[in-house]
């Protein structure tokens, strides 16, 4: 059984931290291309997964496991990848 | 874009540099914007094939398929027309071939399209027509188009899978279109976009130079890749020059086969498995699109001999048809396996597309190394490359027809996709 609740919690956060973090270096002009590109990324797969479990929840289906672990560790590598990007 | 775009041949290469150059995040805006053209492209055959395989035209929904394949020509025509917008010698040198073309139709009907679509104006008329077109005309009409094709929806329901329970026994949901089906879909656009701008961030775009006569003389021009197979067919020796409105007719008869397809395929059964022809002839067009498209990228500006096309695309409708119908006949001697034994669609289709683009590729591939030993020799490279090219096409080909069918047997994300666009539990 999955914390669902606890999951978009999270997801929600990680959103808008990454929303929080481009306005912030939008502001200072320091953003680069590469940079903006992963960070909405973030946004929106942390928006997918969101939607798919609230969707699932309302249809009374089970919400994948498999699918929460596989979007959590796309995030997990994306995040990592703002490390390489300048 | 359009904020700084100046459609007139003077301007248009100095202001789409400008947005490369000089406007923040400009490049990469420009690299989003192709890629995820391409991708619509891509993805636009993609399912026109799977509905063509699973037989999604037929009744009632004959003309959800004929306005779903006006959507994809409007798609080309979005790329043809935005293609020249850069004016840089390869997006207006291949234009241009593009608009040579259109002359070789009946003179009434091309001066008609010349008329729409060039004007008499010269260059200047030409681009500002592909610009209004590209950002108004074509983006209104697809929106008309998916409007109605979106009522249909609604109307008819998405098409059952080709096997599985009848409808009356799978569970109706009540699904709305807001927010289940909306947020369903805005979940896997959030997935596309993601993978769209990261691609776009790692693979910048760089910018051709800029179009001059003088560079023009200088270079071979060769259409986008979703245009090759047409520029490949136009190519063939016996098409050249007073046979090219013969040329022209069988590409046009192929997108009418393709729009009046409800009206040929009419056979009651949608079984994959019970339609070996249909199945086939989807599997032959498949790999010819992409031997021609590839064979176009090889070889930019070459006359094809006519006997050598015909040794390459006959060799490869058959050696396909051959392997389907083997597939088919091993098929007919085992028994069905029950519908819901399988799991994992998704990987599933994830394979079925992988093996199709290597097949395909693996097609051409060998076709091109037998043409190469053939007129050059049986030298150790040519030898190799034809060895492992007939390896990739053996071990890759049955496999697709295997997964081709698994996806058909599949329950897994299939049957909740059909019973979520099931809405207020319509099926037909």
């Amino acid at each position: 059984m999955i914390p669902t609740k606890h999951v978009v919690t999270l997801l929600l956060a990680l959103q808008m931290v990454s929303a929080a973090y481009l306005w912030v270096v939008t502001l200072f002009g320091t953003l680069t291309a590469g940079r903006f590109a992963d960070f909405l990324a973030v946004d929106l797969l942390s928006f997918a997964l969101v939607a798919y479990v609230y969707t699932h929840e309302r249809w009374g289906e089970t919400v994948d496991r498999v699918w929460i672990l596989t979007g959590s560790a796309g995030l997990i590598i994306l995040l990592l990848a703002s490390l390489y990007f300048p | 874009m359009m904020l700084y775009y100046v459609p007139s041949p003077s301007d248009a290469f100095s202001s789409t540099q400008y947005i490369f150059q000089t406007v923040y995040f400009g490049r990469f805006l420009e690299t989003v914007h192709l890629y995820t053209a391409y991708a619509m492209i891509m993805l636009a055959f993609m399912h026109m094939m799977r509905g063509y395989f699973v037989s999604v035209q037929k009744k009632p929904r004959e003309m959800m398929w004929i306005v779903g394949m006006v959507m994809g020509f409007v798609t080309l025509g979005f790329g043809f027309t935005g293609y020249l917008l850069p004016w840089t010698v390869v997006s207006k040198s291949a234009t241009d071939v593009g608009i040579g073309m259109i002359s070789a139709l009946p003179s009434a009907l091309s001066s008609a399209i010349i008329f729409l679509v060039v004007g008499a104006g010269g260059d200047a008329t030409e681009l500002l027509r592909f610009y209004d077109l590209h950002v108004v005309v074509l983006p209104a009409v697809l929106l008309v188009l998916l409007t109605v094709k979106m009522y249909m929806l609604e109307v008819h329901g998405i098409a059952e899978p080709a096997t599985g329970p009848p409808p009356d026994a799978r569970a109706s949901h009540g699904l709305s279109i807001f927010p289940d089906v909306t947020l369903y879909l805005l979940g896997l656009a959030a997935m596309f976009g993601s993978a769209m701008l990261l691609v776009s961030a790692v693979f910048p775009l760089s910018l051709p130079p800029m179009y001059t006569p003088q560079l023009a003389a200088q270079f071979t021009p060769q259409p986008d890749w979703y245009f090759l197979w047409i520029y490949q067919i136009l190519k063939i020796a016996v098409f050249e020059g007073k046979g090219l409105p013969i040329a022209l007719s069988i590409v046009t008869l192929i997108f009418v086969l393709l729009l009046a397809l409800p009206f040929v395929d009419r056979g009651a059964t949608r079984r994959i498995r019970d339609r070996p022809v249909y199945v086939t002839i989807g599997w032959i067009f498949i790999a010819e699109l992409f031997v021609l498209a590839y064979w176009g990228l090889e070889s930019p500006g070459q006359v094809i001999a006519t006997e050598e096309a015909a040794l390459v695309l006959g060799g490869t409708a058959i050696l396909v048809a051959i392997v389907s119908l083997a597939f088919y006949r091993g098929m007919s001697r085992r028994p069905s396996k029950p519908v819901g034994e399988t799991h994992g669609a998704l990987s599933t289709a994830t394979g079925f597309v992988a093996l199709l683009a290597a097949g395909s590729i693996g097609i051409g591939w060998s076709f091109n190394s037998i043409v190469r030993v053939v007129a050059m020799g049986a030298n150790s490279l040519n030898l190799l490359q034809l060895g492992i090219s007939l390896g990739v096409l053996v071990s890759v080909i049955p496999l697709s027809m295997f997964f081709l069918y698994r996806l058909e047997l599949d329950r897994g994300s299939l049957k909740r996709r059909v019973r979520l666009f099931d809405v207020r539990g319509r099926t037909k």
